[in-house]
């Protein structure tokens, strides 16, 4: 009996040890909800029945009425916010004016809410629209409390819900029997900053959640590979054809899961400091060539954003790599998993699939775990993670072959980057919320491109160090919370010891545009009135460079100048006033000047004219004029065709 | 088919003249279009060290700012070159005459002959090519449409290739109706040449008939279009290794490749030339089941001389209608 006592004793403790693979033994975060969602999936109707039990804890401080609730699915309808947004302005996998297609019909209908111990108040669901007052958006809803929420207290919540997927668009639905979950069940809105907010789907904005955990049960069929959001906890074979699996995940604010028959499973692992984390890809058999490349790019990733930044504390990272066809379910962040983007026989040239997989990785912290409101302050995390994948790229496979490496021609992430930002730069600033941009070029330039340019910018002021440095205490100081960019800024200030202020007021409040240049630059022979030969070091003369402000950005400058006996003199110029002219009384002519001489300004949006050489070098105009009259030929020749 | 091909090569090499007169109006036209291009790149490029981006390596970002600014106006230059394509396009109609004279003759005619042909037959040559248009436009349809059926295969059918591979069934499909319909209306260049036809219609009609007869001389344009893409395959993938800074050496193999273009599509001229020079007069004049006009006016004297099969040589070992 005693012997029996002593195994069952050590079954429990060796079972307690397993599960800590995936329960960590003290919260990350403050654990607002507890999600349990159990549901069964038909892989016909591509509908998911599901039933969701939501505990949430009141953690603000003050009483709450009432709770508003996300629908995301139902965005996709014809009258809804998001749809008339993408249609309107040509956004989120809509060309402006595709038209309503049947297939990209999605919903969440909640059949019956209850409040446990208050009963059903599904018929006082009340729908609203806070953005924009669309009467026939329905992906927000409201419930009043029967009874008010005392802080520290908490309500329980249970939704029988059934979630109609699209085909796949805006990073969620079908395509053949490739499925991708993503804003699926009833998620409840955050409090923050003393207010709930529960904004609509819009075409361009994303997501915005509490941490908590999450228990996920689903039905599927029995051929499926599954993947999710955590880590797999169980999985049984029903003997009809399905089969139900169960996932289990801490300290996260959202759960996405993807399944589909045909996907290969590669897994890995890599050792961080004393964790190992697992990885777990789900690649689509067409791809499988992708798959070392998706591979090595990740664990570059970790091990940098590791240094860098801070440590990864979940224990499992799962990749999907969509179908073809499937392309609008790539390139999306949910904690714990992110999904690729590749094609068959991609080039090894070109570094897309290292370049989406490296940046949704980023996201598991920005978004994931410092996880800020990316309905109002996008850039918080899409921009800070446009900067962090430019820096990871560049380190891993160069700073001017971070996207393209081929014998043709190079691109970089930050040539990248300015091509997204140059001509949108001055239309709208960083800080304003996402749906309120001028259209989708303007979101994405301003909110991934200019943040990633202004933080890149930000190097050559206070060095690079110091800005990772600043990030690091950020994420350090505000992971598992949702900082504001007050706390951004201030946080920033104070890890390098310097007000920036005037820097984050232009870069983030406002739409200054970098644009220095050189006006113009010359040598005249300061005795310009004696009529004698010039003599090589001895005639002396007036060297001239006119930097003219011609944005309106205010930021020091820095002006390299180059003589005809080899000496080389820098010097700083504030740029507070519209012009500043160098002036320079030597022995020696100019032969070159040039503005940023360390190219660490990449915000400044025209780099052609921040230097100028006394000789010309013809070789860049015959080059491109060379292939454009090459051009031309071959345009003759092609319509030549007819003769 | 290999004596037809080398014969018409032949007859290239012998008049060679040709190809580096159009090769010359070629480049012309294009250095012409490109000067207002090169004026504003030079203004941008020629003082800027950031220009070494572009000569020390190719940064595509580079190119796409360069693009991007404001005072280099790519869309108002895109027109010269859509002129100079127009005039390049007149000018090979005008020519047209004059080639076919030379190749159906295969002998040098002088200046005087060759224009005289050329200014003759240059208004038959624009109706020809304006009926082309009729060709090109349904393989363009039949493209299309392959296109966009391929573009709902690739999201809706159950292999997810499938419309990968019909797409690119469609493209060379195309390609081979393409050179199709320009084997069909060299024929009847070429006839119209020979036998100084005005009924253009007719002819067109006859040619037609001719070409679903003459499988060999359609080998010969599919031979001679591959190996005119082997060539630049070839010399593409040469010219992908020169060093980033030999922009002369890069600009003198583009433009070899350039004139192998120009060569090959004479050869083609040619291989229809010879063709036609070689049919027996009964079968190159019979009326075929398609409309027939009013019987044919008598033929005027034309500055080329009519040949005779007898008189070709060399005579190809192979029958001139595919069996």
């Amino acid at each position: 009996m005693e012997i029996r006592c002593w195994r069952i004793c050590l079954i429990a403790v060796v079972a307690l040890m397993t599960s800590g693979a995936f329960a960590q033994t003290a919260p990350l975060s403050e654990r607002v909800v507890a999600y349990q969602i159990e549901g069964a999936y038909n892989e016909k109707t591509h509908t998911l029945d599901a039933t969701e039990l939501l505990t949430y804890t009141n953690r603000t401080g003050v009483t709450l009425n009432k709770f508003p609730f996300h629908l995301y699915l139902n965005a996709f309808q014809p009258k809804s916010t998001m749809m008339t947004e993408a249609e309107r302005t040509g956004q989120r996998d809509f060309a402006k004016g595709t038209g309503w297609e049947d297939k990209h019909s999605g919903s969440n209908e909640v059949k019956s809410l209850e409040i446990v111990g208050a009963g059903d108040v599904t018929k006082q669901m009340k729908f609203v629209s806070p953005d924009d007052g669309n009467p026939d958006d329905r992906t927000v809803f409201e419930i009043a409390l029967p009874t008010p929420l005392p802080p520290n207290q908490s309500v329980q919540f249970k939704i029988h819900f059934v979630a109609k997927f699209p085909e796949v668009v805006a990073r969620t639905g079908y395509k053949r029997d490739f499925l991708m979950a993503g804003q699926w069940f009833p998620k409840v809105g955050v409090w923050w900053n003393g207010a709930w907010n529960c904004h609509q789907f819009h075409a361009s904005t994303e997501f915005f959640a509490d941490f908590g955990t999450f228990d996920v049960k689903l039905t599927l069929p029995a051929r499926w590979n599954v993947g999710a959001s955590g880590v797999q906890t169980g999985a049984k074979d029903n003997g009809n054809g399905t089969q139900t699996v169960t996932f289990h995940a801490e300290d996260i604010h959202d759960f996405a899961w993807t399944a589909d028959p045909t996907t290969r499973v590669v897994e890995d692992s890599i050792q961080l400091g004393a964790r190992t984390v697992n990885i777990r890809m789900l690649m689509q058999p067409g791809h499988m060539a992708s798959a070392p490349r998706y591979m090595d790019a990740l664990k570059g990733t970790m091990r940098k954003f590791d240094e860098w930044i801070g440590p990864y504390p979940y224990p499992q990272i799962t990749v999907v790599d969509p179908p073809h066809g499937g392309g609008a379910a790539g390139g999306m962040e949910y904690p714990t998993l992110i999904t690729a983007d590749t094609t068959w026989w991609m080039p090894r040239s070109l570094l897309m699939p290292e370049v989406v997989v490296e940046h949704e990785f980023g996201h598991q912290y920005w978004y994931g775990m410092v996880a800020t409101n990316e309905f109002e302050n996008a850039w918080m995390d899409e921009g800070i993670n446009q900067y962090s994948e430019a820096k990871v790229m560049d380190t891993l496979y160069g700073k001017e072959t971070s996207v393209l490496r081929s014998r043709l021609g190079t691109l970089s992430e930050r040539g990248l980057d300015l091509l997204g930002y140059v001509n949108v730069a001055d239309r709208d600033p960083i800080s304003r919320p996402g749906w309120l941009y001028m259209d989708g070029s303007s979101y994405g330039g301003i909110t991934y491109s200019k943040t990633a340019l202004m933080l890149l910018t930000l190097e050559s002021l206070i060095g690079e160090k110091a800005v990772i440095h600043g990030l690091h205490v950020y994420f350090d100081r505000y992971k598992f919370k949702h900082p504001t960019p007050a706390e951004f800024t201030a946080t920033m200030n104070e890890a390098v010891g310097q007000n920036l202020d005037w820097y984050w007021k232009q870069a983030i409040y406002g739409t200054e545009v970098l644009d220095d240049r050189i006006l113009s630059a010359s040598s005249e022979r300061l005795d310009w009135y004696n009529k004698q030969d010039e003599k090589k070091g001895a005639t002396v003369y007036h060297n001239e460079v006119l930097v003219h402000r011609r944005g309106t950005f205010d930021i020091p400058v820095v002006l390299e100048a180059k003589f005809d006996d080899g000496s080389t003199l820098r010097e700083l110029w504030d740029g507070k006033d519209r012009w500043h002219k160098f002036t320079w009384d030597r022995k020696t002519k100019l032969v070159s000047a040039e503005i940023d001489p360390d190219h660490g300004r990449p915000l400044d949006r025209d780099h052609f004219n921040n230097s100028w050489t006394a000789a010309a070098d013809r070789h860049a105009t015959g080059k491109v004029a060379g292939y454009w009259t090459l051009l031309t030929q071959w345009l003759e020749q092609a319509l030549s065709w007819l003769a | 088919m290999n004596g037809s091909v080398r014969s018409s090569a032949g007859l290239v090499w012998r008049h060679q003249r040709l190809v580096w007169w159009i090769f010359a109006v070629n480049l012309l036209l294009a250095w012409l279009a490109s000067l207002p291009a090169r004026a504003t790149l030079s203004a941008v490029l020629d003082h800027s060290l950031e220009s070494a981006r572009l000569v020390n390596g190719f940064d595509v970002g580079a190119l796409a700012l360069l693009l991007f600014r404001p005072d280099v106006p790519t869309a108002a230059l895109a027109p010269s070159a859509v002129g100079a394509a127009v005039v390049f396009l007149v000018y090979l109609l005008f020519l047209d005459g004059g080639i076919f004279a030379v190749y159906l003759d295969d002998r040098k005619l002088s200046r005087a002959e060759f224009f005289e042909n050329s200014g003759l037959f240059f208004w038959r040559m624009l109706r020809l090519a304006l009926y082309s248009l009729v060709p090109f436009a349904i393989a363009a349809a039949v493209n299309g449409g392959l296109a966009g059926w391929a573009g709902k295969l690739s999201s809706d059918a159950p292999q997810e290739r499938l419309g990968f591979f019909v797409n690119l069934s469609g493209k060379l499909l195309f390609l081979l109706l393409a050179l199709f319909a320009r084997l069909w209306f060299d024929l009847a260049q070429a006839r119209v040449v020979q036998d100084n036809e005005r009924k253009l219609l007719r002819t067109i009609w006859r040619s037609l008939a001719l070409v679903f007869r003459s499988g060999a001389l359609f080998a010969s344009y599919l031979g001679i279009a591959l190996f005119s893409i082997v060539i630049f395959t070839a010399g593409v993938g040469l010219w992908v290794y020169l060093p980033h800074r030999a922009t002369l050496a890069s600009f003198l193999l583009l433009e070899l490749l350039t004139l192998t273009m120009i060569a090959t599509r004479l050869w083609m001229k040619a291989a229809s030339a010879r063709w036609v020079a070689l049919l027996p007069r009964g079968l190159a004049l019979a009326p075929v089941a398609l409309p027939v006009e009013e019987t044919p006016a008598p033929t005027p004297p034309t500055p080329v001389e009519v040949i005779e099969v007898t008189d070709v040589q060399p005579l190809s070992p192979e029958p001139p209608i595919s069996e």
